[in-house]
């Protein structure tokens, strides 16, 4: 909805834009979407000028179509499949996160969300050797934690420490401040500034309710806008840049005893394409638990309901020794 | 750079105005000038120019990070932040199997929460942490001071007397086995008195008192630059009676949650908060459940509940980034919590 502005275009003089606005035109869909002979009439302005400036400004704002064997050999060439390092993960994400989409994890406090996002980092940074942005909004993130996962996976100090220099994270504790974080991402990755942040092509966000949740409610509708803006802001990197972005959420339940469901509710459902929900397995004889089951919720490519088993013991989340998918509730 | 309109942190109903009136990117805002804008939209010059502030500082506090400039910005590589934690302290509890299943303490920068039955000693752990922050650095401690905020009205001082005493004495053992200089010249400040005089109480009564306290409590921390914990003992007490409106409640808490964070981390503290139990009724039985909602959960980055088990106390580490789920056995003696 761009406003109608003197130097918008070549042939919008600045004498025709108060006259078109006090005929009520006063954006570009207002211009290109009004019968130019009336306006040409009630403003006096020459009706092959607003032919011309018409057709400059559809070329400049619209949309064109795009051929569906053009869009499918694009995606070809700038999609990527980059492994998790975890093979049952993997299986379940269709051979691992696939760029320029967003994924979710879900799941109650102490499932394994931060554990799963520090092992996807440690493997991305030592095994594929990319840079990793880590965006932590909870104070989750425990750098000796990483370390401990890093050394499970590699034996050399140097690869490991290498590893730890490629994962770069940033706190932001406020949605202004993630919505400022991505937006300098933006500027960094479209200015292709290499120094700092080197080929990226993970973005994991730890966890995107906590940022939104204290907006929400209350009778109040700017928390909705706000949450609208970020994904469209997640959308936007992952498409333009060829990223994969990550995201973490909360769970919630509708009355004490109801089932569990995604937060953030129905218009952040259609934001990730794939959601995986992450549980306890249900403690056995042993003491301690390491255990999650991880089924997946949402996918494009997957039948839902597929579970695997994971471990997220000290060596970063893994599989469980022989993990068969098997068909979930 | 291309700040979109609907991301500035702008007062909601002016930024409605602005996005209808066609505005898309920062930069047209600037472009727009004052005078031009209140014409615009229809507000004051006043508002106008207040707008542009904002607009500007974000934009320029963009610019600086782009280029480099450190300043209050959190980004930092994973190596930087490794060295950061190894070089932090932790809060000691005297109890070594908390301790353990901790990772060798309260730890900084994160939020501890520690639920339980009434009685299972909760006050007394934080009571505990507030004389174990004092420690000096030469017996293993942090030498920090502590602010304490109580809704409940359950701080006993002569408790923590007793138990400033007991640490004391436990740190004076230690300096006559060693021997060192440093030890008896820390012994000297180290005393009853001090010990008592940095701990900072503040006492809220409701929910509105707690919130004030916690959006005030920067510009007190930046005061009393020693802090190094914060404990807020009930904070489920102010919210769980004479709300209406639940989702309110969740909004309030959520905020709340990322004020103690952003506390948190700027000020290098631990943030330790008590939490009650509620009853949760499934379909074949009912279980105890920390208070607050399913979305209180997320807000602790720790959490750690305490149980009874026939006349055992028990503490389970629930909830941790960076330990595995164990049990441990607890006494509360005299002198402290074992």
């Amino acid at each position: 909805m761009a406003l109608l502005r003197a130097a918008l275009c070549p042939g919008l003089t600045a004498q025709m834009v108060p006259l078109l606005r006090a005929s009520g035109v006063r954006t570009v869909v207002d211009f290109v979407s009004s019968d130019l002979e009336d306006v040409a009439q009630k403003c006096s302005l020459s009706y092959k000028a607003l032919v011309a400036v018409r057709r400059v400004l559809l070329a400049q704002f619209s949309a064109f179509p795009a051929n569906g064997a053009d869009l499918y050999e694009e995606l070809k060439s700038s999609t990527a499949i980059l492994s998790t390092g975890i093979p049952s993960l993997d299986k379940l994400l269709d051979s691992g996160l696939y760029t320029g989409e967003v994924t979710e994890l879900m799941g109650a406090p102490g499932s394994g969300k931060t554990q799963v996002c520090l092992s996807i980092a440690a493997s991305m940074s030592l095994g594929l050797k990319q840079h990793v942005l880590f965006l932590d909004s909870t104070g989750g993130f425990t750098a000796s934690r990483l370390y401990q996962m890093l050394q499970a996976q590699a034996e050399d100090e140097e690869e490991q420490l290498e590893a730890l220099q490629r994962v770069q994270v940033t706190r932001v504790f406020d949605v202004y401040e993630m919505l400022r974080a991505l937006q300098e991402l933006r500027d960094s990755l479209s200015q292709q500034v290499l120094s700092s942040t080197g080929p990226l092509k993970v973005v994991l966000i730890d966890s995107v309710s906590a940022v939104i949740y204290p907006l929400l409610g209350g009778k109040q509708s700017e928390g909705l806008a706000l949450m609208m803006q970020l994904a469209r802001e997640l959308k936007m990197l992952a498409r333009e840049f060829s990223l994969a972005v990550v995201v973490t959420n909360q769970v919630t339940r509708d009355s004490s005893a109801g089932p569990l469901k995604p937060a953030l509710g129905r218009s952040w459902s259609f934001v990730p394409s794939t959601r995986v929900l992450l549980q306890s397995k249900e403690a056995t004889s042993e003491k301690t638990n390491t255990r999650r089951i991880a089924s997946l919720a949402k996918s494009p490519r997957q039948p839902t309901g597929i579970q695997v088993v994971l471990d997220v013991g000290s060596g970063g989340a893994q599989e469980l020794s022989p993990a068969t998918p098997t068909q979930g509730l | 750079m291309q700040r979109d309109v609907g991301s500035l942190p702008l007062a909601p109903a002016l930024r409605a105005r602005l996005v209808a009136a066609g505005f898309q990117t920062a930069q047209e805002l600037l472009d727009t000038g004052p005078c031009g804008l209140s014409k615009e939209i229809g507000i004051s010059k006043e508002e106008a120019l207040e707008a542009l502030q904002v607009v500007r500082q974000e934009c320029h506090s963009d610019a600086t990070q782009t280029a480099g400039a450190p300043g209050t910005s959190r980004k930092c590589t994973a190596l930087e932040l490794l060295e950061q934690e190894q070089a932090q302290g932790f809060i000691i509890t005297f109890c070594s199997a908390l301790d353990n299943i901790l990772g060798g303490g309260v730890q900084l920068t994160k939020i501890t929460e520690i639920c339980g039955e009434p009685g299972v000693g909760k006050t007394q752990l934080c009571m505990q942490l507030a004389v174990d922050v004092q420690i000096p650095e030469c017996f293993g401690g942090l030498a920090g001071e502590a602010v304490f905020i109580d809704t409940e009205g359950s701080f006993m001082v002569d408790r923590v007397v007793d138990v400033a005493t007991a640490c004391v004495q436990h740190c004076q053992l230690i300096a006559e086995a060693h021997q060192e200089e440093d030890h008896l010249k820390a012994l000297e400040t180290f005393s009853l008195e001090s010990i008592l005089s940095h701990i900072y109480y503040f006492r809220c009564r409701d929910y509105i008192e707690l919130l004030a306290q916690v959006y005030l409590l920067p510009d007190f921390l930046s005061e009393h630059s020693k802090v190094r914990l914060v404990v807020i003992d009930g904070i489920a007490f102010p919210f769980r009676h004479d709300f209406e409106d639940l989702s309110l409640r969740t909004r309030l808490l959520n905020g709340l949650a990322q004020q103690l964070i952003i506390i948190a981390n700027d000020h290098k503290a631990a943030v330790v908060l008590t939490n009650q139990m509620t009853t949760r009724i499934g379909q074949s039985q009912s279980t105890l459940v920390p208070a607050l909602g399913e979305s209180w959960g997320h807000a602790a980055t720790v959490r750690l509940i305490f149980h009874w088990d026939n006349n055992q106390r028990l503490a389970t580490l629930y909830k941790s980034p960076s330990q595995k789920e164990s049990t441990i056995p607890y006494h509360i003696t005299v002198s402290a919590l074992l």
